[in-house]
């Protein structure tokens, strides 16, 4: 038996499958693509698949991955094409690897946030954006499996990168990520909505995975 | 392809921004996006006609539906035709469309339904169809037919409501009677001569008029008696003065698809369906199904074998139902099980079936079957005594039903579930408490079994439904009880239970009201419907919306009494409102069934012997295979 990481972009209509509903589609795109997997014994058998770390409903993902376990050797591009062939359209992997990391060793993820400017002026907001992480205290509020927490999201503004382009503020970004803590790149629309009382149209990706001494997710 | 170019330009063009920008406010957003596994996507440029098909609820409904999944891949598969699915957005979504101008649009290409030259509506059920007029407005379309003056925007409807289109007449220029995988694509190729032709749209309803089973409503008059009945439907323009229905007679030539778009997001009923016939041999006196749909016509084992193959392949579905109006009726149930199962097993498929009668089958063979072990038991006996059994000529008798739950007990399970009606005919308090007394039954047998599960507990439940008069049945001239008599019932039944494995629940008289209105409505209630749509009525099938009162004001203000429709005993002799429509069943079968209802007399199903209904019309299935 063979463990291999399958790497997959999720982006466009595919960014409204939630994980659940994920873990339901490539169920079935496994069954339709015939692959020799691993199925866990017992009643209901399953094919065993777990992901690096679930992608939050709305946020598109550049470099996503699922373990499987395989009961034979397979070419990675015969194992990338029935793949394919079997989900949605903007769900499409492009490549097979030996797992290198363990995902509980994820602690970070680099995001891409694309904020629209629509009739602002982009630079105006830019500048608005930056003197809003410039604060001391960005209070925003979190919902956990415990409740409702208070964050301060200073805490996590010390690794950004804002330009413009086009009509677009694009914000690049490292947040915690991974098990033990999680930041969701949404919490900043909230803030900018809270302190500045803009609700802006953002597209988020996420990028690449880290762990805890920033080597890349492989 | 090159990532970088994926995410700057390609992932930008898969959907429409404006909708795309919305989406963040809404619940559930993967209902609006499509982009699923096999849903058709066609270049508009070979593209002459744009169909929408509309299914008047939501996604996860529409998408649960066999009858859509047949159409759309019929017209799909000719290559100047698009078909496109096209639901009810919920009302968080058609709130945030509203607000930012966004017509209502098809899946597929994200283009507004108003560009469409076919929108056809499917009507599964009578409470959709304020959201059918919703869906028009919101597409930006005139909800009434004679403001559609041009050759475009030609609204369609079909599926088992049509069988009495009346209330619909206003709004829907042309119905497909009886089942339309040819006659859609009849229509659709006369559009295309009529548009090539310059004709008007006038002239293209009277051409397609005269295809069969295509009723178009406008070239019709309606005159009244005093009393408010029907005295006469008038044809213009030589359109024919009964509308026969069309249906498929050799089923294994019948059109399947050989894949179902996938949905990416949970549905209702998310496994592959695979169509064992069509039709019942059962003539069960409430049941619409059973006479518009006759005569019953089987599909070969080998014909559902491939067909179950094909969509598995192409879908990856782990599961396979079996859908018809009876399953357990198909003459060779074991042998196709079983040749099922020869394969599926090994393909870690399960094979389901949506109802079962138990008695037939071997332990073995219930094993293999998922839906039964899941979901626990399921049995229809309807009616809680024999004497009403026999009046609305469900042929199940009390031993049938115990022995099948003495079956079921033995083989392990310990949860049962029956389904009743009440409002029936003839139906005295007796038979109300008739239904908890069955219930108790089936409790007390599973204590005096000793074969049942050790140590464990029964669970039996009865849920009753309202009974609903319908057209083309027996009990089509009949009242409807009222709201008040339907309460006091549910009391009398929810006082007859005395034990705490039994529990007993029942459906929403208030709805069950509206439903009986619009079954056996006639065209004056389109102003009711109009009136409705305008004061914001809509979803009236999904209990967080239906508001009953706000429909009687409706009613009020428009002059109509609802309870004309619903609660008045018709005589035989009354011109009713869909007595143009023909689904071969003869009136004089139809009341000669009723009046052997009223004399507890039953009649043997279509296997046993044939009753003449009329079905042999067609020449073809049951009624001439057996004979
Ligand atoms: S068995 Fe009776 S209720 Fe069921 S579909 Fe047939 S006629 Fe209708
Ligand atoms: S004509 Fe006879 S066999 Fe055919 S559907 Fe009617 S009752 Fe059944």
């Amino acid at each position: 038996m063979k463990s291999v990481r399958i790497w997959f972009h999720k982006f466009g209509t595919a960014k409204y499958i939630s994980h659940l509903d994920l873990n339901r589609c490539v169920a079935r795109a496994f069954h339709k693509a015939k692959l020799p997997m691993w199925y866990t014994e017992g009643f209901n058998p399953h094919a065993f698949v777990t992901f690096a770390l679930p992608l939050s409903l709305g946020v598109e993902g550049k470099h996503e991955s699922m373990d499987i376990r395989l009961l034979e050797e397979m070419p990675k591009e015969e194992i990338i094409r029935r793949l394919n062939d079997a989900l949605p359209k903007d769900i499409r992997v492009y490549d097979v690897t030996e797992p290198k990391m363990k995902p509980g060793k994820i602690a970070y993820a680099d995001y891409e946030i694309r904020y629209a400017a629509d009739d602002r002026d982009p630079q105006e907001l830019k500048k608005a954006l930056e003197k809003l992480f410039a604060k001391d205290e960005i209070l925003v509020e979190k919902k956990t499996k415990s409740g409702i927490k208070t964050l301060n999201l200073n805490d996590y503004l010390d690794k950004y990168k804002m330009t413009v382009a086009d009509n677009e503020v694009v914000l690049n970004i490292v947040l915690p990520a991974g098990s033990t803590e999680n930041v969701n790149p949404s919490l900043i629309g909230e803030a900018i909505k809270t302190y500045l009382g803009y609700s802006l149209f953002a597209v988020i990706i996420r990028s690449y995975l880290y762990d805890a001494e920033f080597h890349i997710f492989a | 392809m090159d990532l970088a170019a994926i995410f700057a330009t390609e992932l930008r063009k898969t959907m429409n921004q404006k909708i795309e920008r919305i989406l963040a406010n809404v619940q559930k957003p993967g209902r609006y996006v499509g982009g699923e596994l096999n849903a058709v996507i066609k270049d508009k440029a070979d593209i002459d006609v744009r169909f929408a098909f509309c299914f008047p609820d939501v996604y996860e409904v529409g998408m649960s539906h066999l009858g859509m999944k047949i159409l759309y891949s019929v017209l799909n598969e000719q290559p100047d035709i698009w078909c496109e699915r096209v639901f009810a957005p919920w009302v968080d979504m058609e709130e945030e469309m509203r607000k930012h101008d966004i017509p209502l649009f098809a899946l597929e290409s994200g283009d507004s339904v108003a560009e469409f030259d076919f929108i056809g509506f499917t009507l599964q059920y009578e409470l959709s169809y304020t959201n059918i007029l919703n869906m028009l407005n919101l597409a930006g379309i005139p909800i009434k037919a004679q403001d559609r003056t041009d050759l475009f925007h030609i609204v369609a409807a079909g599926g088992p409501c049509a069988c009495n289109p009346e209330p619909l007449a206003d709004f829907v220029d042309l119905f497909f009677i009886g089942e339309g995988e040819q006659v859609d694509l009849e229509v659709i190729r006369l559009y295309q001569a009529c548009k090539k032709a310059g004709k008007s749209k006038r002239e293209f309803l009277q051409e397609a008029a005269q295809i069969e089973g295509v009723y178009v409503p406008s070239l019709y008059t309606v005159s009244y008696h005093d009393d408010g009945t029907i005295k006469e439907m008038i044809p213009h323009a030589a359109a024919p003065k009964t509308i026969r229905k069309r249906l498929e007679l050799d089923m294994d030539q019948a059109y399947f698809p050989d894949k179902f778009v996938v949905p990416s997001i949970e549905i209702v009923h998310d496994r592959a369906v695979a169509e064992v016939q069509r039709g019942c041999i059962r003539g069960c006196r409430f049941c619409q199904a059973g006479f518009i749909y006759r005569p019953v016509r089987e599909k070969s084992i080998d014909m559902i074998n491939r067909q179950c193959r094909s969509i598995c392949e192409h879908t990856g579905y782990d599961e396979i139902s079996l859908s018809s109006l009876s399953t357990s009726d198909y003459s060779q149930i074991e042998e196709l099980l079983e040749t099922l199962l020869s394969w599926t097993d090994n393909e870690k498929i399960s094979v389901s079936l949506p109802s079962l009668r138990v008695d037939g089958f071997s332990n073995e063979l219930m094993d293999k079957l998922k839906t039964v072990r899941r979901s626990g038991l399921t049995f229809a006996p309807e009616a809680g005594t024999q004497r009403l059994r026999d009046v609305i000529n469900k042929n199940v008798t009390d031993e049938e039903l115990m022995k099948t739950v003495q079956t079921a007990f033995e083989g392990g399970w310990t949860t049962i579930k029956l389904y009743f009606m009440i409002g029936l005919p003839t139906e005295t308090m007796e038979d109300v408490a008739g239904i908890a007394h069955l219930g108790q039954q089936v409790v007390e047998a599973y204590y005096s079994n000793p074969k049942r599960a050790k140590g464990r507990s029964v669970k039996v439940t009865c849920s009753a439904s309202s009974f609903v008069p319908k057209p083309f049945t027996p009990f089509q001239w009949e009242p409807q009880d009222s709201i008040e008599t339907l309460h006091k019932k549910q009391q009398h039944l929810i006082g007859s239970v005395h034990s705490k494995k039994l529990t007993c629940n029942w459906h929403d008289a208030d709805t069950s009201f509206l439903e009986g209105v619009f079954a056996r409505g006639d065209r004056r209630l389109g102003k009711v419907l109009e009136q409705a749509f305008e004061h914001g009525c809509k979803f009236d099938g999904w209990s967080d919306f239906f508001s009953l009162p706000k429909w009687l004001e409706v009613f009020e203000k428009c002059g109509i009494d609802p309870t004309f429709y619903n609660q008045r005993r018709r005589s035989f002799d009354e011109v009713l409102p869909w007595d143009h429509i023909d689904y071969g069943i003869k009136k004089s079968f139809l009341k000669r069934e009723c009046e052997k209802a009223y004399q507890n007399v039953t009649t043997p199903n279509c296997q046993e012997a044939c009753s003449a209904c009329g079905a042999t019309c067609f020449q073809g299935g049951i009624c001439v295979e057996k004979r």
